[in-house]
Protein backbone atom coordinates (compact mmCIF):
# COMPACT_ATOMS: atom_id res chain seq x y z
CA UNK A 1 0.00 0.00 0.00
CA UNK A 2 2.41 2.31 1.22
CA UNK A 3 4.02 1.27 -2.22
CA UNK A 4 1.11 2.50 -4.21
CA UNK A 5 0.78 5.64 -2.23
CA UNK A 6 4.48 6.27 -3.10
CA UNK A 7 4.25 5.54 -7.08
CA UNK A 8 0.81 7.60 -6.97
CA UNK A 9 2.22 10.94 -5.52
CA UNK A 10 5.76 10.45 -7.34
CA UNK A 11 3.21 11.16 -10.51
CA UNK A 12 1.37 14.07 -8.99
CA UNK A 13 4.44 15.42 -8.05
CA UNK A 14 6.17 14.66 -11.34
CA UNK A 15 9.38 13.51 -8.65
CA UNK A 16 12.10 12.10 -10.34
CA UNK A 17 12.71 8.41 -8.28
CA UNK A 18 14.71 5.67 -9.05
CA UNK A 19 12.31 3.33 -7.32
CA UNK A 20 9.80 0.89 -9.67
CA UNK A 21 7.14 -1.38 -8.78
CA UNK A 22 8.40 -4.69 -6.81
CA UNK A 23 6.03 -6.92 -5.33
CA UNK A 24 3.44 -6.31 -3.14
CA UNK A 25 2.32 -8.21 -0.15
CA UNK A 26 -0.22 -11.19 -1.44
CA UNK A 27 1.91 -11.26 -4.79
CA UNK A 28 3.10 -14.70 -5.74
CA UNK A 29 6.76 -15.67 -6.31
CA UNK A 30 8.02 -15.69 -9.72
CA UNK A 31 10.71 -18.73 -8.84
CA UNK A 32 14.12 -18.10 -10.45
CA UNK A 33 17.82 -19.66 -10.54
CA UNK A 34 21.22 -18.00 -9.58
CA UNK A 35 24.94 -19.69 -8.87
CA UNK A 36 25.43 -20.01 -5.24
CA UNK A 37 28.91 -18.69 -4.15
CA UNK A 38 30.34 -22.22 -4.78
CA UNK A 39 29.02 -22.50 -8.32
CA UNK A 40 26.35 -25.17 -7.36
CA UNK A 41 22.92 -23.38 -8.84
CA UNK A 42 20.14 -23.00 -6.49
CA UNK A 43 16.76 -23.28 -7.90
CA UNK A 44 13.94 -21.79 -5.69
CA UNK A 45 11.74 -24.30 -7.04
CA UNK A 46 13.73 -26.91 -4.82
CA UNK A 47 11.98 -25.09 -1.67
CA UNK A 48 8.70 -26.32 -3.17
CA UNK A 49 6.95 -27.82 0.30
CA UNK A 50 9.00 -25.29 2.62
CA UNK A 51 6.83 -23.45 5.55
CA UNK A 52 8.10 -20.32 4.21
CA UNK A 53 10.65 -19.29 1.87
CA UNK A 54 13.09 -15.98 3.31
CA UNK A 55 14.93 -13.72 0.90
CA UNK A 56 17.69 -11.55 2.05
CA UNK A 57 19.14 -9.53 -0.38
CA UNK A 58 22.62 -8.41 1.42
CA UNK A 59 26.52 -7.39 1.08
CA UNK A 60 29.75 -8.40 2.40
CA UNK A 61 30.71 -4.62 2.61
CA UNK A 62 27.86 -2.89 3.42
CA UNK A 63 27.97 -1.96 7.32
CA UNK A 64 24.56 -1.94 7.36
CA UNK A 65 24.29 -5.39 6.22
CA UNK A 66 27.05 -6.55 8.40
CA UNK A 67 25.85 -5.39 11.54
CA UNK A 68 23.33 -8.22 10.82
CA UNK A 69 25.50 -11.01 10.03
CA UNK A 70 25.42 -12.85 13.35
CA UNK A 71 21.85 -12.41 13.70
CA UNK A 72 21.06 -13.68 9.79
CA UNK A 73 23.29 -16.59 10.91
CA UNK A 74 20.76 -16.94 14.10
CA UNK A 75 17.68 -16.37 12.38
CA UNK A 76 19.14 -19.67 9.68
CA UNK A 77 20.19 -21.71 12.78
CA UNK A 78 16.75 -20.84 14.57
CA UNK A 79 14.65 -21.62 12.03
CA UNK A 80 16.23 -24.57 9.46
CA UNK A 81 14.71 -27.40 11.34
CA UNK A 82 10.97 -25.29 11.42
CA UNK A 83 10.76 -25.85 7.48
CA UNK A 84 11.70 -22.55 6.49
CA UNK A 85 14.25 -21.99 3.29
CA UNK A 86 16.65 -18.79 4.27
CA UNK A 87 18.49 -17.59 1.11
CA UNK A 88 20.67 -14.69 1.05
CA UNK A 89 21.39 -13.09 -2.33
CA UNK A 90 24.25 -10.16 -3.36
CA UNK A 91 23.24 -8.07 -6.00
CA UNK A 92 26.24 -5.75 -5.43
CA UNK A 93 28.39 -5.36 -8.64
CA UNK A 94 31.90 -4.93 -7.20
CA UNK A 95 30.92 -7.99 -5.07
CA UNK A 96 32.63 -11.80 -6.04
CA UNK A 97 31.61 -15.14 -5.49
CA UNK A 98 35.00 -15.48 -3.74
CA UNK A 99 34.41 -12.44 -1.63
CA UNK A 100 30.81 -13.87 -0.93
CA UNK A 101 32.41 -17.38 -0.07
CA UNK A 102 35.27 -15.93 2.41
CA UNK A 103 32.73 -13.62 3.96
CA UNK A 104 29.60 -16.81 4.31
CA UNK A 105 32.41 -18.68 6.08
CA UNK A 106 33.42 -16.32 8.24
CA UNK A 107 30.14 -15.85 9.27
CA UNK A 108 29.21 -18.75 9.95
CA UNK A 109 26.22 -18.77 7.44
CA UNK A 110 24.44 -22.12 6.69
CA UNK A 111 22.14 -20.78 4.17
CA UNK A 112 22.99 -19.78 0.43
CA UNK A 113 24.31 -16.77 -0.61
CA UNK A 114 23.02 -16.61 -4.88
CA UNK A 115 25.26 -14.06 -6.91
CA UNK A 116 22.64 -11.94 -8.38
CA UNK A 117 24.49 -11.20 -11.54
CA UNK A 118 24.19 -7.74 -13.05
CA UNK A 119 20.73 -7.32 -10.41
CA UNK A 120 18.42 -8.89 -12.32
CA UNK A 121 16.74 -10.08 -9.43
CA UNK A 122 17.12 -6.92 -7.28
CA UNK A 123 16.03 -5.02 -10.29
CA UNK A 124 12.82 -7.16 -10.29
CA UNK A 125 12.07 -7.49 -6.81
CA UNK A 126 12.97 -3.74 -6.72
CA UNK A 127 15.42 -3.94 -3.90
CA UNK A 128 17.22 -1.03 -2.87
CA UNK A 129 19.27 -1.75 -0.08
CA UNK A 130 21.11 -4.51 1.93
CA UNK A 131 19.63 -6.04 3.97
CA UNK A 132 16.60 -6.14 2.59
CA UNK A 133 14.21 -8.86 3.41
CA UNK A 134 10.91 -10.63 1.86
CA UNK A 135 9.09 -13.61 3.26
CA UNK A 136 7.00 -16.05 1.34
CA UNK A 137 4.65 -18.71 2.99
CA UNK A 138 3.95 -21.90 1.66
CA UNK A 139 2.00 -20.85 -1.23
CA UNK A 140 4.54 -18.74 -2.00
CA UNK A 141 2.83 -15.45 -1.56
CA UNK A 142 4.94 -12.51 -0.12
CA UNK A 143 3.44 -11.83 3.52
CA UNK A 144 6.45 -9.44 4.60
CA UNK A 145 9.14 -6.97 2.70
CA UNK A 146 11.34 -4.95 4.72
CA UNK A 147 14.41 -5.04 8.00
CA UNK A 148 15.11 -7.29 9.61
CA UNK A 149 14.71 -5.35 12.45
CA UNK A 150 14.57 -1.63 14.20
CA UNK A 151 18.01 -1.60 15.43
CA UNK A 152 21.15 -1.90 12.84
CA UNK A 153 23.61 -2.09 15.97
CA UNK A 154 21.14 -4.92 17.51
CA UNK A 155 21.75 -3.56 21.30
CA UNK A 156 18.44 -2.29 21.29
CA UNK A 157 15.87 -4.24 19.31
CA UNK A 158 12.20 -3.42 20.25
CA UNK A 159 10.91 -4.87 16.80
CA UNK A 160 11.58 -7.99 15.22
CA UNK A 161 9.88 -7.46 12.56
CA UNK A 162 11.22 -10.35 10.24
CA UNK A 163 10.93 -12.78 13.21
CA UNK A 164 7.41 -11.84 13.87
CA UNK A 165 6.65 -12.68 10.37
CA UNK A 166 8.39 -15.99 9.79
CA UNK A 167 6.59 -16.81 13.24
CA UNK A 168 2.81 -15.31 12.00
CA UNK A 169 3.96 -17.50 8.52
CA UNK A 170 4.25 -20.65 10.62
CA UNK A 171 1.97 -20.17 12.88
CA UNK A 172 -0.99 -19.67 10.35
CA UNK A 173 -1.64 -16.11 11.57
CA UNK A 174 -2.02 -13.16 10.13
CA UNK A 175 1.60 -10.88 9.72
CA UNK A 176 1.39 -8.23 12.24
CA UNK A 177 3.57 -5.82 10.59
CA UNK A 178 3.65 -6.24 6.03
CA UNK A 179 5.83 -3.93 5.34
CA UNK A 180 8.85 -1.65 6.81
CA UNK A 181 11.27 -0.08 5.41
CA UNK A 182 14.56 -1.56 5.19
CA UNK A 183 17.67 0.71 6.36
CA UNK A 184 20.98 0.35 4.31
CA UNK A 185 23.59 0.52 1.77
CA UNK A 186 21.83 0.53 -1.73
CA UNK A 187 22.84 -1.96 -3.86
CA UNK A 188 25.47 -0.82 -6.39
CA UNK A 189 23.90 -2.00 -9.55
CA UNK A 190 25.46 -1.90 -12.91
CA UNK A 191 24.73 0.87 -15.24
CA UNK A 192 21.87 -0.67 -17.70
CA UNK B 1 39.47 33.54 10.97
CA UNK B 2 40.60 30.16 12.20
CA UNK B 3 38.25 29.98 14.87
CA UNK B 4 35.47 30.77 12.32
CA UNK B 5 36.68 28.52 10.05
CA UNK B 6 36.89 25.48 12.92
CA UNK B 7 33.21 26.89 13.69
CA UNK B 8 31.48 26.28 9.92
CA UNK B 9 33.56 22.80 10.28
CA UNK B 10 31.24 21.29 12.94
CA UNK B 11 28.31 19.57 13.26
CA UNK B 12 25.09 22.17 13.67
CA UNK B 13 23.11 19.93 15.50
CA UNK B 14 20.74 17.04 15.71
CA UNK B 15 17.48 16.57 13.67
CA UNK B 16 14.58 14.25 13.09
CA UNK B 17 12.78 13.58 10.43
CA UNK B 18 9.81 16.59 11.64
CA UNK B 19 13.37 18.89 12.05
CA UNK B 20 14.72 17.85 8.86
CA UNK B 21 11.29 19.29 6.99
CA UNK B 22 11.26 22.64 9.38
CA UNK B 23 15.07 23.38 8.16
CA UNK B 24 14.31 22.34 5.02
CA UNK B 25 11.22 24.88 5.08
CA UNK B 26 13.25 27.86 6.38
CA UNK B 27 14.76 27.97 2.88
CA UNK B 28 11.61 29.21 1.21
CA UNK B 29 12.51 31.38 -1.48
CA UNK B 30 15.58 29.05 -2.52
CA UNK B 31 15.78 25.97 -3.73
CA UNK B 32 17.58 23.53 -1.78
CA UNK B 33 19.11 20.48 -2.27
CA UNK B 34 19.28 18.26 1.11
CA UNK B 35 21.85 15.27 1.34
CA UNK B 36 21.22 12.31 3.39
CA UNK B 37 24.23 10.23 3.69
CA UNK B 38 26.55 8.42 6.45
CA UNK B 39 30.22 8.25 6.90
CA UNK B 40 29.92 3.75 6.22
CA UNK B 41 28.40 4.89 3.46
CA UNK B 42 31.13 4.59 0.79
CA UNK B 43 28.76 6.16 -2.48
CA UNK B 44 28.27 9.22 0.03
CA UNK B 45 31.47 9.93 0.91
CA UNK B 46 32.56 10.19 -3.22
CA UNK B 47 29.84 12.35 -3.41
CA UNK B 48 30.34 14.60 -1.11
CA UNK B 49 32.93 16.69 -2.07
CA UNK B 50 31.08 16.97 -5.18
CA UNK B 51 27.99 19.02 -3.36
CA UNK B 52 30.63 21.05 -1.78
CA UNK B 53 31.51 22.27 -5.45
CA UNK B 54 27.60 22.63 -6.60
CA UNK B 55 26.90 24.37 -3.13
CA UNK B 56 30.12 26.88 -4.30
CA UNK B 57 29.36 27.36 -7.77
CA UNK B 58 25.49 27.75 -7.16
CA UNK B 59 24.77 30.56 -4.54
CA UNK B 60 21.60 30.47 -5.22
CA UNK B 61 20.88 26.87 -4.06
CA UNK B 62 20.83 26.15 0.03
CA UNK B 63 22.69 22.69 0.20
CA UNK B 64 21.58 20.91 3.61
CA UNK B 65 23.76 17.63 4.83
CA UNK B 66 21.85 15.18 7.46
CA UNK B 67 24.63 12.18 8.18
CA UNK B 68 22.63 9.11 9.34
CA UNK B 69 25.40 8.13 11.72
CA UNK B 70 24.58 6.33 14.91
CA UNK B 71 24.83 9.11 17.79
CA UNK B 72 27.58 7.05 18.84
CA UNK B 73 29.57 7.84 15.75
CA UNK B 74 29.14 11.29 16.02
CA UNK B 75 32.85 11.82 16.43
CA UNK B 76 33.54 9.99 12.73
CA UNK B 77 30.96 12.56 11.46
CA UNK B 78 32.55 15.82 13.25
CA UNK B 79 35.81 14.10 12.01
CA UNK B 80 34.82 13.83 8.29
CA UNK B 81 33.33 17.01 8.21
CA UNK B 82 36.24 18.75 9.74
CA UNK B 83 38.32 17.69 7.13
CA UNK B 84 35.74 18.48 4.31
CA UNK B 85 34.75 21.51 5.47
CA UNK B 86 31.85 22.14 3.05
CA UNK B 87 30.19 25.41 2.32
CA UNK B 88 26.48 24.16 4.10
CA UNK B 89 25.74 23.06 7.16
CA UNK B 90 25.49 19.18 8.53
CA UNK B 91 23.39 18.08 10.61
CA UNK B 92 23.30 14.59 12.33
CA UNK B 93 20.22 12.61 12.22
CA UNK B 94 18.91 12.90 15.91
CA UNK B 95 18.71 8.96 18.07
CA UNK B 96 15.67 6.87 17.59
CA UNK B 97 14.36 4.18 14.95
CA UNK B 98 15.69 4.90 11.78
CA UNK B 99 12.12 4.48 10.04
CA UNK B 100 10.36 6.88 11.75
CA UNK B 101 13.08 9.16 10.38
CA UNK B 102 12.74 7.97 7.05
CA UNK B 103 8.89 8.75 6.66
CA UNK B 104 9.34 12.00 8.72
CA UNK B 105 11.91 13.58 6.11
CA UNK B 106 9.96 11.91 3.26
CA UNK B 107 7.39 8.78 2.81
CA UNK B 108 8.90 8.48 -0.80
CA UNK B 109 12.42 7.75 0.28
CA UNK B 110 12.94 3.87 0.86
CA UNK B 111 16.00 4.83 3.29
CA UNK B 112 18.98 3.85 0.30
CA UNK B 113 21.76 6.09 0.93
CA UNK B 114 22.93 8.37 -0.77
CA UNK B 115 19.32 9.99 -1.02
CA UNK B 116 19.00 13.73 -2.93
CA UNK B 117 16.16 16.07 -2.25
CA UNK B 118 15.57 18.57 -4.13
CA UNK B 119 12.97 21.18 -2.96
CA UNK B 120 11.98 24.41 -5.59
CA UNK B 121 11.57 27.85 -4.11
CA UNK B 122 8.18 27.13 -3.06
CA UNK B 123 9.71 24.66 -0.62
CA UNK B 124 7.87 21.70 -3.03
CA UNK B 125 9.73 18.14 -3.61
CA UNK B 126 10.82 18.40 -7.27
CA UNK B 127 13.19 15.43 -7.35
CA UNK B 128 14.43 12.31 -5.24
CA UNK B 129 17.83 10.24 -6.13
CA UNK B 130 18.33 7.73 -4.50
CA UNK B 131 21.75 5.70 -4.70
CA UNK B 132 24.26 6.92 -6.11
CA UNK B 133 24.12 9.83 -8.54
CA UNK B 134 26.53 11.47 -11.48
CA UNK B 135 26.80 14.67 -11.21
CA UNK B 136 24.94 15.29 -14.74
CA UNK B 137 22.59 13.94 -13.00
CA UNK B 138 22.29 16.16 -10.17
CA UNK B 139 22.56 18.82 -12.28
CA UNK B 140 19.77 17.88 -14.02
CA UNK B 141 17.09 17.95 -11.05
CA UNK B 142 18.31 21.18 -10.35
CA UNK B 143 17.53 22.22 -13.88
CA UNK B 144 15.55 25.38 -14.07
CA UNK B 145 15.07 25.71 -9.97
CA UNK B 146 17.14 28.96 -9.75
Amino acid sequence: MRRMLAVAAAGMLAAQSTSAAGPAIGDKLTPFALKNYDGATVDLKSFAGKKAVVLMFISTQCPVSNGYNDRMAALARDYAAKGVAIVGLDANREETPDEIAAHARQHGFSFPVLKDVNNVEADRFDAQVTPETYVYDATWTLRYHGRIDDDRRGDNVKSQDLRNAVDAVLGGTDVPVKETKAFGCTIKRVAK
Amino acid sequence: MTSLLLAAALVAGTLDGAGVRATVAERKGRPVLLSLWATWCVPCVKEFPELARIARERPRLAVLSVSMDDPQDRAAVEKFVAEQRPPFPVYVKSPGPDEAFINGVDPEWSGALPALLVFDAKGRRAALLQGEKTRAEIEKALEGLE
